[in-house]
């Protein structure tokens, strides 16, 4: 028999003690949710099932501990970090969930300047890592737009990506051991090594798990020289996203590596570029490393653009300024949401990938979709800005003004639509209908036209790790009805 | 009723970095590498008046409503937004002088414009800009149209008879007033900060209609220029320092520091409320 909310916050006090145990009710609507439902945050309406309890651990032993109880009783966890969730992996759908919040797990263990990793908790700010280790002369090398608010274990959770990605890679590249609980309260730990040919690679069962097999406690991640003097920035304008695509790969393909390489559509670049670009596409790039390095690598992509006779070339003072804004930090967050009580118009963001032969058909077929057949539409638009060998990214831009609706049917009415018109003209071209977001519980719909016959695999993982379902339940994997 | 809103376009001066502050040989930033924002206060006028004419409709009264900015043609884009979200009229007059410090050239072209050009039964101006920090164009455009001048605007809405209910903020509370027109109306801090915005299919049905672009030099204007360029000159650039205090609150546990922030700074506070 399962236990009542106050049976689970009972449970959660004797493990925890009271004062790590909120039960308070505004605590646990905010807690509901992620930015996915920011609509329903600046309404104060709160549709999802309220959490029985969040709950703030301090150790591992006390993660442990919370999942043990929670995989005894039945309960669902969701766990978190940082907050900057913005598919729904947060959102407690499932009746008396308990939020399990490992943001006070905030220490920086180890800096190994030698092996070049950093070792941290859960709950270490990025962007406090990332200031810590720029006063040494390294640098961690993530950099989202959310780093001011992600934590390392939710960076962990989701496969982030940064807009260093390019040279650098995603946080998948840059992980090289962790320490991990399982529902079952198993604490394990990979080790940290450079290398390893001794089975599967167990570090992605758990990198992108999003919490829905187990909780990420401790990562060592990699570290890098930082030298922002090196960094030279490009910028062009050009008429079509045809050319800038081609000239992404061209890029990739003879093997050079910027840090950023960024191409955006008139309508995305509209918000950043219009003093310089208006009606044009955006090409960004910046390359850094050692001075030598970068020198070369940026005169060579010159070249490549060059050759593009549609490309002009824009002062780089424009990329750099325009670059030192890109990060949302609470400042901005605090602004959008006055601004959508006010205008009633608000926005997201899809990102789905695909390989070099279809990118520019994703784009296209998406773009005119949504401009064609989603109500009070704003702008629809979007940028690529992670690339590899065999293709690149795209992240659209959403904005709708919200016409006679409640606050609930904001997602029913504009952003279902729009998400569904993005993920399935992505995956009938052959692309991922997630680039590096995560899945959260909205894209979990197209699970199985995303994995087709690998799907097996996911579901199997699940089973195993998590056989009574306590996991952040309707996360990657749909809820069973 | 017509109503000219007057709205100018300032560098989005937040996204230069500390470094970036560098004052040249010719006493200037370089603001050049950020985008141009609306001016916050001309940003509210617009929007109250496009709440405005929304309740005109209502009292089966309709409005003219003109945009009108001074400037370079950076400022177009903003323009065909504005046609986007129904202004009948975007009006850009062409200047490429620095006349930041001048509130005087700027009111003369705007009370022209309405006695000359496009008579207005009220014209709607932000309080100031944040680049010149004048404070001083309504009030001007007011006198030398020879109209009254209602100051620190938070909301107008439509009254009868061609009238004007108009809220705005006085020492101590907040003044509401039904007044003839014609006016002038400067809007100062109001809860109303965004403009709405317009969607893809106005863009293309309203968006795309051509600008007036007038030269500054068909305004009378010449020797208004000529003094202020001999009356004010700019001596020098001083960077104020905008350091904030803090205090460290120090406590053995976290309940002590929440008692003593709760005694010490915030009890008074919630009492008074």
């Amino acid at each position: 028999m399962s236990l009542t909310r106050e049976q689970i916050v009972e449970g959660l006090v004797k493990i925890l003690g009271s004062d790590k145990v909120i039960t308070d009710k505004q605590v646990l609507q905010e807690s509901s949710i992620d930015r996915f439902r920011k609509y329903e945050d600046v309404c104060g309406v709160y549709t999802q099932p309220l959490p029985a309890a969040v709950v703030y651990a301090e150790s591992t032993e006390e993660i442990a501990a919370v999942l043990k109880f929670a995989n005894d009783n039945t309960i669902n966890i969701v766990p978190r970090t940082g907050r900057s969730a913005t598919e729904g992996g947060l959102e407690t759908v499932v009746e008396n969930s308990v939020v399990l919040d490992g943001s006070r797990m905030n220490k920086i263990l180890n800096v190994d300047t030698y092996n070049m990793m950093v070792t941290c908790q859960c709950g270490v700010s990025l962007e406090v890592l990332d200031d810590m280790l720029r006063e040494q002369g390294y640098t961690t090398a993530h950099s989202p737009q959310s780093k001011p608010l992600a934590q390392m274990g939710g960076l962990v959770a989701t496969r982030s990506i940064g807009q260093l990605s390019t040279l650098y890679g995603g946080i998948e590249d840059m992980v090289v051991g962790m320490e991990t609980v399982f529902p079952n309260g198993e604490i394990t730990r990979i080790k940290n090594v450079p290398r390893r040919a001794t089975g599967p690679d167990i570090r992605h069962v758990i990198i992108g798990n999003e919490g829905a097999l187990c909780y990420i406690t401790e990562v060592t991640v990699k570290i890098f020289k930082y030298r922002p003097e090196n960094n030279i920035f490009l910028g062009y304008t050009l008429e079509s996203m045809k050319t800038g695509f081609e000239i992404l790969r061209e890029v990739m393909v003879e093997g050079y590596r910027p840090s950023v390489a960024r191409l955006y559509d008139p309508e995305d670049g509209e918000y950043y570029f219009s003093h310089f670009a208006e009606g044009k596409c955006v090409l960004v790039f910046m390359v850094e490393g050692p001075k030598a390095i970068a020198e070369v690598s940026a005169k060579e992509i010159e070249n490549i653009v060059q050759k593009h006779a549609e490309c002009e070339k824009v002062n780089s003072q424009l990329i750099k300024t325009w670059f030192e804004n890109l990060n949302w930090d609470p400042k901005k967050i605090a602004e959008e949401i006055d601004e959508i009580a006010q205008t009633q118009n608000i926005g997201f963001t899809t990102e789905v990938s695909g390989n070099w032969d279809v990118i520019y058909d994703i784009y296209e077929a998406c773009c005119n979709r949504v401009r064609e057949e989603i109500p009070d539409i704003t702008m629809m638009g979007g940028h690529s800005s992670h690339s590899y060998m065999n293709g690149t990214n795209m992240y659209f831009m959403y904005y709708y003004n919200l016409v006679d609706i409640t606050p609930e049917e904001e997602i029913t009415k504009y952003h279902y639509p729009i998400n569904k018109i993005i993920v399935e003209e992505t995956i009938k071209a052959g692309g991922s209908m997630v680039h590096h977001h995560g899945v959260g519980k909205h894209r979990t719909h197209w699970i199985k036209e995303e994995y087709t016959s690998s799907y097996y695999i996911l579901e199997t993982l699940k089973k195993a790790f998590d056989p009574n379902g306590i996991m952040n339940m309707g996360t990657i994997i749909p809820i069973k009805k | 009723m017509k109503i000219l809103v007057c709205f100018k376009t300032v560098p989005d001066l937040e996204m230069l970095s500390e470094e970036d502050w560098a004052v040249d040989s010719n006493l200037a930033v370089d603001v050049s590498f950020v985008k141009n924002i609306l001016n916050c206060f001309d940003e509210s006028a617009l929007e109250m008046t496009l709440k405005l004419s929304e309740y005109s409709e209502s009292f089966n009264e309709s409005l003219t409503l003109t945009a009108l900015t001074i400037g370079d043609k950076k400022a177009e884009m903003f323009l065909k937004t504005l046609y986007a979200l129904k202004f009948q009229k975007a009006v850009r007059i062409e200047n490429n002088e620095d006349v930041r410090f001048f509130p005087e050239v700027i009111a003369a072209v705007i009370a022209q414009y309405v006695e000359k050009i496009n008579n207005q039964d009220v014209v709607v101006l932000g309080r100031q800009s944040g680049e010149g920090d004048n404070a001083k164009t309504p009030l001007l455009v007011a006198e030398m149209l020879g109209w009254p001048c209602i100051t620190q605007v938070i909301n107008i809405e439509p009254s009868q008879e061609e009238r004007l209910r108009v809220t705005s903020m006085v020492e101590g509370g907040t003044l509401i007033q039904v007044i003839d027109t014609p006016c002038v109306l400067s809007v100062g801090n109001a809860p109303v900060s965004y403009l709405r915005v317009p969607t893809l299919k106005d863009k293309m049905s309203y968006g795309k209609r051509a600008i007036e672009v007038l030269n500054i030099n068909v305004f009378n204007i010449a020797s208004l220029l000529n003094k202020c360029y001999h009356e004010y000159q700019l001596i020098g650039l001083e960077k104020i320092s905008n350091h904030r205090a803090g205090i460290l609150i120090e406590g053995a546990t976290t309940a002590e520091k929440a008692k003593k922030l709760y005694d010490h700074y915030l009890k008074e506070r919630l009492e008074k409320q």
